[in-house]
């Protein structure tokens, strides 16, 4: 693991040591080879896990989201170039070595063999994106963002460091290797649920579960493109793999108290799609349409079956990569018509038709369509839930009806229709901006081919 | 009161001390210790100063439309962008005004007068279009809890005369008038006289009398009832002008459209910048200014690019008189055959008007000063001899307003820059602005949102004709 997190925080005398006009090169091309670094984890004998030491281990739950977040690097700086680009230069080094550090807290989190670790990065990673969303960002809501982004987080997580003190004092340790085959069942107590509602709490504010995701629309509308891209890609899909790693340790427990937090992601989910299809902002939109996804993708966590965590890990997967590339192509036409109001940015096909094709790709994508990973994802999560209640099939199918209609809403409120005036002049697409669309796809392409890496540790 | 906490705390124990404290003073001194550590951070950071400024008196640095020029066309075009809007709070927008007493606007100082009979048919749909708007004004500017708009409109009429000469012009244009749905009645001279008979119909041939849907309203209380509103639909308003020095921030990408406008906040030096996607120019008679500072006419002249906006401030006089042997309460607008205009001004025979000056006597529009020898000079002559009851009157007071005058062809320019893509104009009216204000907010509304003027079909009005010198000349401009 090491050979991945030592280049990582050499990523930040690199910045602060390049020159200006291969600082962006420079940053953008190492992160490149250190993400072909992750790949290398993936390959597995006989499903075991890759244990590097310790502190830190790979298995295939956390290789694919480590590979994510590795691939995701380079991406957050190719799209940051252009907002970035009236800055003066120590403040573009900044930027880059806040991205820097948040990377390196990820890719620790997502390796951390000890549960005590990853929660302390897990939180480590809450404070260069509430430096990124509060620095960065563009209008003056964005304090109000971070503010709602940082507590709701800290406050969710607070129980948890108390739950694993707690149960390290019990079984000794927190190794998660260790506690797959050392975890006792908990008998049915009050304590015992608080415990579990405590372990789980911050995950699901992280997710976010329906209830509780009020920073999300927030936090993804005010923040810079880098911002929202790992935002939505990575740091919700932290709560994902938090939720599946202490499941472990929660038995059996979780069979009951799971019941509410299910209800409340099956409604949620089919909520948060109608809002998105009453929204004018294009941004909120999107923030939207992620907490619908992650929605399904708790659902799954907490059925707790092997096909359900199959769909849960495919969907986490598949939703960072299509969530990234909505908000690369929304930041796209921000930075033509500094707005994002959807109504003043229409029939973009008939002037840019390259982007129109990427909008329409990701829209595909986002809308589930088979046979992209995002409808494997969604089709195992429907069918676990189908099998837990047949009731439910009602609410993911009104939800996928209700996905499909605001994706298309969204695809033809921006790229048909009559333009207006004002978007006579607009620069055509920069090369730089369909670089990254279609490094966004190609891993969402080729991953339809072979699904099996990002199955998890279900497969 | 935390100090204050801090002060009793630790008096009784000053003693124990030491000799080295002062008296009056305690060892926390919070307040020197934050500017130490603020000095600190300024000499290690550089760039701009680590305190939080209050900028709740500022407008926000973001909007989607920013409309510079607050008076009845920028609330006339605000009103329609959020009423057009398909959903709530789809379009944010700002209104820039410079002035909210609106002393200098052209709106507050007009003599308020409506009329369809103009020789464009546009010109008459959107006539009719806004009596309509104004005759329902409290279905479409209720707001909760609010007093009713009144806007005090008299359906007097608009009397034209015409002499000899312009008679069969004046045939015409009712022609066109009655095709569009205005309804005009042509009078001879001895049908105008057994009408009115205060009238000396000496030298005049033809009249042309609107029946319906003409007079004049008071165009405050539109005005406010506007502005109370747009506020209600969540317009933001600021108090802030776009100035010479800064006006507009420059495109990133290199092109001519501005990337947003610098509103320089009202009676101090500070300036914000408001990013956005449209500019709307519904500055009235400082509307050229606008244009240029947008660089509209930087170029070669001939060119597109050199091609200015052809809108300047034109002072005009409006006289204020008492007759009580006037015409009385059936005084229509009357505009004489010699450019001079009047109108019954309340219930005590008073009565207002004026005249267009000539090209030569122009007056300087530099300030707003009335000229009390051009009554006596140009316009109490012509008066005096179409009704001869107006030779005793006494002018009671008089008032100057601008014109934003088309120098061009004397009507509006309505839609979006060729060039500067972004900015839309709802100006150079040249005088009946006022009248047509709600046709003309929804066609730029429709043209902002939709691409198009889907009701009225005001191309005619682009500025393109500008560069392609197709004037469009419609007589009879008071």
């Amino acid at each position: 693991m090491l050979k991945i997190i030592i280049p990582t925080i050499m990523l930040l005398p690199l910045t602060w040591w390049s020159k200006p006009s291969m600082l962006w090169i420079n940053t953008t091309s190492y992160s490149f080879l250190i993400s072909i670094i992750t790949l290398f984890s993936l390959h597995n004998h006989n499903d075991a896990t890759h244990n590097f030491s310790t502190l830190f281990f790979t298995d295939q739950l956390s290789t694919p989201l480590l590979i994510l977040t590795s691939w995701l690097l380079p991406l957050m700086l190719i799209a940051s170039q252009n907002h970035m680009s009236k800055e003066t230069v120590v403040r573009k080094k900044l930027f880059i070595s806040m991205l820097v550090t948040l990377q390196v807290s990820l890719i620790m989190t997502f390796s951390a063999a000890e549960l005590m670790f990853f929660y302390i990065l897990f939180e480590a990673t809450l404070i260069p994106t509430l430096i990124i969303i509060t620095r960065w960002g563009n209008q003056t809501e964005r304090l109000n963002a971070g503010v709602y982004f940082l507590f709701y987080t800290l406050v969710g997580s607070l129980p948890l460091l108390v739950a694993l003190m707690v149960k390290r004092n019990q079984l000794g340790s927190l190794n998660i290797m260790l506690l797959m085959f050392n975890s006792p069942p908990l008998n049915p107590s009050l304590t015992n649920q608080l415990m579990w509602l405590a372990c789980m709490m911050a995950f699901m504010v992280k997710m976010p579960l329906y209830g509780l995701h009020l920073w999300l629309p927030k936090a993804h509308v005010e923040a810079p493109i880098a911002g929202s891209m790992v935002l939505a890609a990575i740091l919700l899909k932290l709560g994902g793999y938090g939720m599946m790693r202490l499941t472990i340790i929660l038995n059996p427990t979780s069979i009951d108290m799971a019941y509410p937090f299910i209800l409340l992601s099956l409604w949620g989910m089919v909520m948060t799609s109608s809002i998105c299809l009453r929204q004018t902002d294009l941004k909120s939109l999107i923030a939207y349409s992620s907490v619908s996804h992650m929605a399904l993708v708790i659902a799954a966590i907490m059925i707790q079956t092997p096909w359900s965590f199959m769909g849960a890990t495919a969907l986490m997967m598949a939703h960072g990569l299509t969530s990234s590339l909505l908000f690369c192509l929304a930041n796209t036409n921000y930075e033509r018509i500094h707005s994002r109001t959807m109504l003043l940015a229409r029939g973009l096909q008939s002037i840019l038709p390259l982007m129109a094709t990427w909008w329409l790709l990701a829209s595909l994508t986002n809308l589930a369509l088979p046979p992209s990973i995002n409808f494997i994802g969604e089709l195992y999560i429907i069918i676990s839930s189908f099998s837990w209640s047949n009731f439910s099939i009602i609410l993911t199918g009104i939800n996928m009806l209700v996905t499909a209609l605001y994706t298309l809403y969204m695809l033809i409120m921006t790229q048909r229709g009559s333009m207006s005036h004002h978007m006579k002049t607009l620069l055509p697409t920069f090369t730089r901006e369909s670089t990254l669309m279609t490094l966004h796809l190609i891993p969402l392409i080729l991953l339809t081919m072979n699904p099996k890496f990002i199955m998890g540790h279900l497969y | 009161m935390f100090r204050r906490v801090l002060q009793l705390g630790l008096g009784p124990g000053r003693l124990t001390r030491g000799l080295g404290t002062r008296r009056g003073s305690f060892t926390l001194d919070w307040e020197a210790q934050v500017l130490e550590v603020k000095k600190k951070l300024r000499s290690i950071l550089p760039g701009e100063p680590l305190e939080l400024h209050d900028t709740s008196h500022l407008p926000p640095e973001h909007s989607d439309v920013v409309i510079v020029g607050g008076g009845i066309l920028g609330l006339s075009v605000a009103f329609w962008l959020k009423k057009l809007e398909k959903k709530r709070d789809a379009i944010r927008v700002l209104v820039v005004e410079q002035d909210h007493t609106y002393s200098k606007a052209s709106t507050g100082l007009s003599v308020g007068g409506i009329w369809q009979q103009f020789s464009l048919p546009e010109n008459i749909q959107l006539s009719l279009f806004s009596i309509n708007f104004l005759r329902n004004i409290n279905e479409h500017l209720a707001v909760v809890d609010a007093p009713p708009v009144d806007l005090k409109f008299n359906p007097a009429g608009y009397l034209v005369l015409a002499s000899e000469k312009d008679a069969a012009s004046l045939e015409n244009k009712v022609r066109v008038q009655r095709q569009e749905g205005a309804k005009i009645c042509l009078m001879s001279a001895e049908q105008l006289q057994n009408k009115f008979p205060w009238i000396n119909t000496e030298g005049v041939a033809l009249a042309s009398y609107g029946m319906e849907d003409e007079g004049w309203f008071d165009p405050w209380s539109l005005l406010h009832g506007l502005r109370r509103k747009v506020q209600s639909m969540g317009v933001l308003f600021c108090q802030g002008e776009v100035t010479r020095e800064k006006a507009f921030l420059p495109s990133s990408t290199g092109d001519m459209k501005p990337r947003g406008v610098w509103v320089k906040m009202d009676n101090s030096l500070e300036y914000q910048p408001v990013e956005c996607a449209v500019v709307i120019n519904a500055a009235g008679a400082w509307s050229g200014q606008i244009a240029e500072l947008a660089g509209i006419g930087n170029g070669p002249p001939g060119t597109l690019q050199g091609t200015k906006l052809p809108v300047e401030p034109r002072k005009r006089y409006v006289y204020l008189w008492h007759c009580p042997q006037g015409p009385g309460l059936e005084a229509p607008l009357v505009a004489d055959t010699s450019g001079v205009y009047f109108r019954r001004e309340g219930l005590g025979s008073n009565y207002l008007g004026g005249c267009s000056p000539t090209e030569e006597e122009e007056p300087d529009p530099a300030n707003l000063e009335v000229d009390h020898d051009f009554f006596q000079k140009k316009v109490l002559p012509h008066l005096a001899q179409r009704v001869p009851a107006f030779e005793t009157l006494k002018v009671h007071s008089a008032w100057a307003g601008y014109y934003d005058y088309n120098t061009f062809d004397q009507n509006g320019v309505v839609g979006p820059h060729p060039l500067v893509v972004n900015m839309y104009f709802a100006t150079g009216f040249s005088g009946h602005g006022l009248q047509h204000a709600p046709g003309i907010g929804r066609a730029v509304a429709e043209m902002v949102l939709q691409g198009g003027f889907e009701t009225i079909n005001m191309s005619p009005f682009l500025f393109s004709r500008f560069y392609l010198g197709e004037k469009l000349q419609d007589y009879n401009i008071l």
